[in-house]
């Protein structure tokens, strides 16, 4: 049985980063509702030409496994059907601007009324308060207020725009916090509501650098360079941009690499004797090893570095992960089928678990509204006639 | 909420790594007492840069505040020390590569056998499991492995270098999603209320925050850095600074319409469409760039958001520790260093009004030594 399994989860969550949350959460074992509109759905849902393209965006890796039921949130009934079908859960996941959900009757207070130790997670840009809340805010911007986009990039050019992955990084805290949630519950009987503001998450990934920051240490953009390690970089191989990426951390990891790459008297080279000379002495340190991997496989070369301990590992576009023999061991990658029967390659579960090794995944993304029956019916007892009246009025639309 | 939601958790972390800390850290913040059971002379992590004033690693003290330290001898006395700890102990998180686990005891058998009832958290780069669980990582090579490291830079970065080689993203980014994902997975573990092994990988976690990638794979297409940038908005150049521009709704791009006083050239029907505006993207951005370069950024940002138009600024490291948002929601606290106070960012997420505290010290290495010492007293007396 999976961890979080016998937990049921009313998801109002759109866009990237609510959704992955309770993705997380029901890949772990809990069964997600997810709750939309034919008035309007979720805008990852629809096509999303800002890439130039037609066709879902995120959409379907994070609306698998879930249940997809309609609901008018601007109908009374439908308002009243979504607090019902908060009465028998666990959890209350919601991602809109700090206060839509107070304005449209289904705000904490109105949750705790109907399920008193209800779990509320509130996902958003800026957090539930401060006077920057109601700020509109997508992944890069949450990267640009936190500072992680300003120290990304090359030393000489602008910051560094950040993307999906910070939607999603803001996903996994607050998959993390509700579980955190969960066991306060347990403990005290008590609910609570979970704030998650994406652009702390952001300032939270460079916490180092900020908490050195406010000390008067002066941190900067620096690319790929690292304060101590050098080697340290990205070096081409004989694949037309197929990069390498080593680093190396240690003297004894240098004198290995000097070995292989059958340079041994560099180790007694003054430029590179130490860790510092190594660092301050990094751009001859890479010419050499440019030279040294431009001629080679890149894939061959990584597994000969990290046969001698030393890390070292190709930048991998996705075809190169959704192949990977040990990513798909591990479950990490698995194949979905989806509703109309074509498989996709996924991002499965995120850890093993020893107590049940089953697939994260098991159905792709549900066709909206497709769950009503079970939903409605056999959850929410609601009888057929009643659940035609709520489709004619539109509150189930 | 005014007791934190971890209280009454103990957790023992052996961590030479950002990742394994980072899972710790996160405990610790949400009120677990998390005991690093540490080498003797103290985890490497004390030596990252870069230092604060007093000679103490910024990264350090991030990750460990709040923390004790007790210092465990893989020479001396460690299987039983380790012992001690995890009688009383929820979680085990550890580090230790998949080679040396068995010859210090800290294989999953052994564990279980000794403490069934405990959540055994392994926390590697590649996972305890599978072909590479004995491959080495750092932060760079995990960025990579992750599939992220490939698809950067995008937009003004790219337009401007466009023959460097990928970008990683600053700090310890992968590392620390490793560790959030294995927090998270070990709560969740802990949840179920049954003992067991836990394997996180750095790289899974990577792959599931840049699951997207994955996705268009699975669509037919391969992402990369140079094709996948916003057609138009993305880092915008100012009089001093810059901005991030993204607008995905109709209503946003009216808003940017109006912000740029373009009714002239926008109305062109061709503009009139997602689709369109996509297709001349380039021309657009050509004109926004141009035009943002009179504005300072905090005018612009203002006026944009105003009008509906997703805007924000590039905040330098000051500007987010001084931020009016980041003051009103009091997200930095003071900590007490060798060097003097500093600021540490509290949870990026709180269970009421008030943001979690950060409590405690920066642990010194056995700072609570003769916390083992008690329970092999206790063990001696049982």
């Amino acid at each position: 049985m999976k961890p979080l399994a016998g937990l049921r989860i009313a998801d109002f969550t759109v866009h990237a980063a609510g959704p992955f949350c309770t993705h997380m959460l029901s890949q772990l074992g809990a069964e997600v509702i997810k709750v939309e509109t034919a008035l309007r759905p979720d805008i990852f849902r629809k096509s999303h030409a800002v890439y130039g393209r037609q066709g879902p965006a995120t959409f379907d890796q994070v609306s698998s496994n879930k249940l997809s039921v309609r609901l008018n949130l601007k109908h009374p009934d439908g308002v009243a059907l979504a607090k019902h079908l908060v009465s028998v859960a666990d959890i209350a996941a919601e991602s809109f601007r700090a206060g839509v959900m107070e304005r449209l009757g289904l705000g904490y207070d109105a949750l705790r009324a109907v399920k008193r130790d209800i779990v509320m997670v509130s996902v958003s840009s800026s957090g539930q308060s401060g006077p920057e809340s109601h700020f509109a805010g997508y992944a890069p911007l949450f990267g640009a207020w936190g500072g992680i986009g300003y120290l990304s990039g090359h030393a000489d050019g602008p910051p560094m725009e950040m993307r999906h992955v910070m939607d999603h990084s803001v996903g996994m805290n607050a998959a993390l916090a509700t579980i955190a949630a969960l066991h306060h519950r347990r403990r005290t009987g008590e609910g609570s509501h979970v704030d998650v503001a994406a652009r702390e998450v952001a300032s939270s990934l460079v916490g180092d650098a900020l908490t050195a920051a406010s000390a008067g240490i002066a941190v900067e953009r620096m690319g790929n360079a690292d304060p101590r390690r050098a080697p340290h970089g990205l070096y081409p191989t004989q694949a037309p941009d197929r990069w390498l990426s080593i680093a190396v951390a240690s003297d004894a990891a240098w004198q290995r690499l000097a070995a292989i790459i059958g340079r041994p008297e560099l180790v007694s080279d003054p430029r590179f004797i130490t860790a510092d000379k190594r660092h301050a002495n990094c751009a001859d340190l890479d010419a050499l090893l440019t030279r040294w991997t431009s001629a080679r496989d890149g894939e061959e070369t990584a597994r000969q570095l990290q046969s001698a301990g030393i890390a070292a590992h190709m930048s991998w576009a996705a075809s190169d992960i959704v192949t990977d023999p040990h990513m798909r061991a591990r479950g990490s990658i698995v194949d979905v089928a989806e509703t109309n029967g074509v498989m996709r390659a996924a991002v499965g579960r995120v850890a093993r678990f020893s107590v049940d090794d089953s697939p994260g995944i098991t159905r792709g993304t549900p066709e909206l509204g497709g769950d009503e029956a079970y939903v409605y019916g056999d959850l929410l007892g609601l009888s057929q006639s009643r659940i035609d009246a709520l489709v004619a009025d539109r509150a189930i639309y | 909420m005014t007791v934190k939601p971890l209280a009454g958790l103990r957790v023992v972390e052996r961590a030479a790594g950002v990742a394994a800390a980072q899972a710790g850290r996160l405990l610790r913040q949400m009120g677990a007492d998390v005991i690093m059971a540490e080498p003797p002379g103290g985890t490497s992590l004390r030596q990252e840069p870069p230092l604060l004033p007093g000679g103490t690693s910024a990264l350090f003290t991030y990750l460990s505040v709040g923390k004790c330290s007790v210092i465990c001898d893989p020479d001396d006395g460690f299987r039983k020390d380790i012992d001690a700890l995890l009688a009383t102990a929820n979680i085990l998180i550890d580090d230790t590569p998949v080679a040396d686990r068995a010859a210090l005891g800290l294989d999953p058998d052994r564990i279980a056998a000794a403490h069934p009832h405990l959540v055994h958290l392994s926390v590697l780069p590649f996972g305890a499991f599978g072909p590479k669980a004995d491959w080495a990582g750092e932060e760079l090579t995990l960025v990579h492995a992750g599939g992220e490291g490939f698809l950067l830079p995008n937009g003004l970065s790219a337009d401007l270098f466009p023959d460097r080689p990928p970008l990683k993203i600053a700090g310890h980014f992968a590392q620390l999603q490793g560790g959030t994902t294995a927090a998270m997975a070990a709560i969740a573990a802990l949840w179920s209320g049954k003992g067991q092994f836990v394997d996180a990988s750095v790289q899974d976690a990577n792959v599931a925050v840049g699951a997207f990638a994955i996705q268009r794979f699975g669509d037919g297409s391969i992402e990369h850095r140079l094709t996948r940038s916003f057609k138009f908005g993305g880092v915008i150049k100012c009089a001093d600074g810059y901005v991030e521009l993204l607008t995905l709704e109709s209503r946003q791009w009216q808003g940017l319409v109006d912000l740029l006083g373009a009714d002239d050239w926008a109305a062109d029907r061709e503009l009139a469409d997602e689709v369109g505006r996509s297709a001349r993207g380039a021309e657009i951005n050509q004109r926004i760039r141009s035009w943002a370069r009179g504005w300072k950024v905090e005018d612009l940002v203002r006026a944009a958001q105003d009008r509906g138009v997703p805007m924000a600024r590039y905040n330098t490291p000051a500007q987010v520790l001084e931020g009016a948002q980041e003051r009103a929601r009091g997200i930095f606290q003071a900590v007490e260093a060798d060097g003097g106070p500093v600021k540490v960012q509290s949870l990026p997420f709180r269970f009421g009004p008030e943001a979690l505290s950060v409590d405690g010290a920066v642990p010194a290495p056995g700072d609570q030594q003769a916390l083992l010492d008690a329970e092999d007293a206790k063990r001696e007396t049982a």
